[in-house]
């Protein structure tokens, strides 16, 4: 537990570190739950989504509280904030685009690579849970970051075949399209949230040595 | 890992009586180097047609792909694994029959392709996971 170690290990650290990792656990959570939602096309669940992400908002509230309280060292701090608030973007993501899909109905041609994309954002959000820990060890995050551009770059290559295919549907109204277009953006967006994410924890990772 | 993990699922195709010229500019487009071939009059109406069998069978002789149809050079039938195969043994079948994409089947459906380079991204993520 080098983090833990070599930067006061003090009971308000161990607090911090245990809600970060709550944090993106719940974040796993809901991702498994929009692409469960998504397959079984079951809005209660769909609606669950944006429960969590409130339960999220206030792990972050307690993360950020915690730190300024005085866990850490002062110069980690900011890096530290700013990671909870990137996972805590994701969240927002989330339970922006889970209305998208109350609100409309995803049509037949997209809807399995729809389906491919919230799979691989729960599989990128385990990689990142995977990615924290490592940090927590003090391992090398090489690896662990490649995976997660590994599965970004997936999303991405779905996301322009999608952007390819929703030209060829036609939409009947203004809503219609921008609720679909807003649902594509937001699924395709949490891939690259959840990469920054990674990224971040490589810097303090490497700003801990 | 299992292919289904990895796979595409968006397989672009292109029809046999088609020019080669036509799969080309389908390729280009799609940034793609290979595209599954549609025989719809045959029984066994899958094949491919890759980069390496435009390159070698038609551009490097010369000849005009405009002039030949994609069913002249696509092969058939098309290599085929269970969704649920392991990634080890797709390589293995990639070696064995020097292929760099095998489809993955659904009984006699077709639900996805595995390419080289997703072998590779799924060895990487396996080594991430630890």
């Amino acid at each position: 537990m080098i983090f833990e170690k070599i930067l006061s290990p003090g009971k308000k650290e161990r607090k911090v570190t245990d809600n970060m990792r709550r944090h993106i656990q719940l974040l796993c959570a809901a991702c498994d739950l929009f692409r469960t939602a998504m397959e079984k096309d079951d809005r209660n669940l769909m609606r669950d989504v944006i429960d969590l992400e409130r339960e999220g908002d206030s792990i972050r509230r307690e993360i950020i509280s915690l730190i300024y309280e005085g866990a850490f060292l002062p110069y980690l701090r900011p890096d530290l904030c700013r990671y909870v608030e990137i996972v805590d973007n994701v969240f927002d993501v989330l339970g922006d685009t889970a209305p998208y899909y109350l609100d409309g109905k995803i049509p037949e041609q997209i809807k399995s690579e729809c389906i491919r994309i919230a799979y691989f954002n729960s599989k990128i959000c385990e990689m990142l849970l995977i990615t924290f820990e490592a940090m927590l060890k003090g391992d090398d995050l090489r690896e662990k970051t490649l995976a997660i551009r590994i599965y970004e770059k997936k999303i991405d290559d779905i996301k322009f075949s999608l952007i390819r295919d929703i030209h060829k549907i036609p939409i009947s109204n203004f809503w219609d399209g921008k609720i679909l277009s807003e649902f594509i953006s937001g699924i395709s967006a949490i891939s690259d949230i959840i990469e920054e994410a990674s990224d971040h924890l490589q810097i303090i990772n490497v700003s801990m040595k | 890992m299992k292919v289904q993990e990895l796979m595409t699922t968006k397989i672009e195709s292109v029809d046999s009586d088609k020019t080669v010229y036509d799969a080309i500019e389908k390729m280009v487009d799609r940034r793609i180097r290979a595209l599954m071939v549609r025989f719809p009059e045959e029984k066994l109406n899958h094949g491919i047609i890759t980069a390496r069998d435009i390159v070698f069978k038609v551009l490097a002789k010369s000849l005009n792909p405009k002039d030949i149809l994609v069913s002249e050079i696509a092969s058939k039938p098309v290599a085929c694994v269970d969704k649920n195969a392991d990634m080890n043994e797709v390589a293995s079948l990639m070696e064995k029959n020097k292929i760099a994409r095998v489809f993955v089947c659904e009984g006699e459906k077709i639900i996805g392709v595995i390419a080289l380079i997703d072998i590779m991204a799924g060895a990487l993520i396996m080594r991430a996971r630890g």
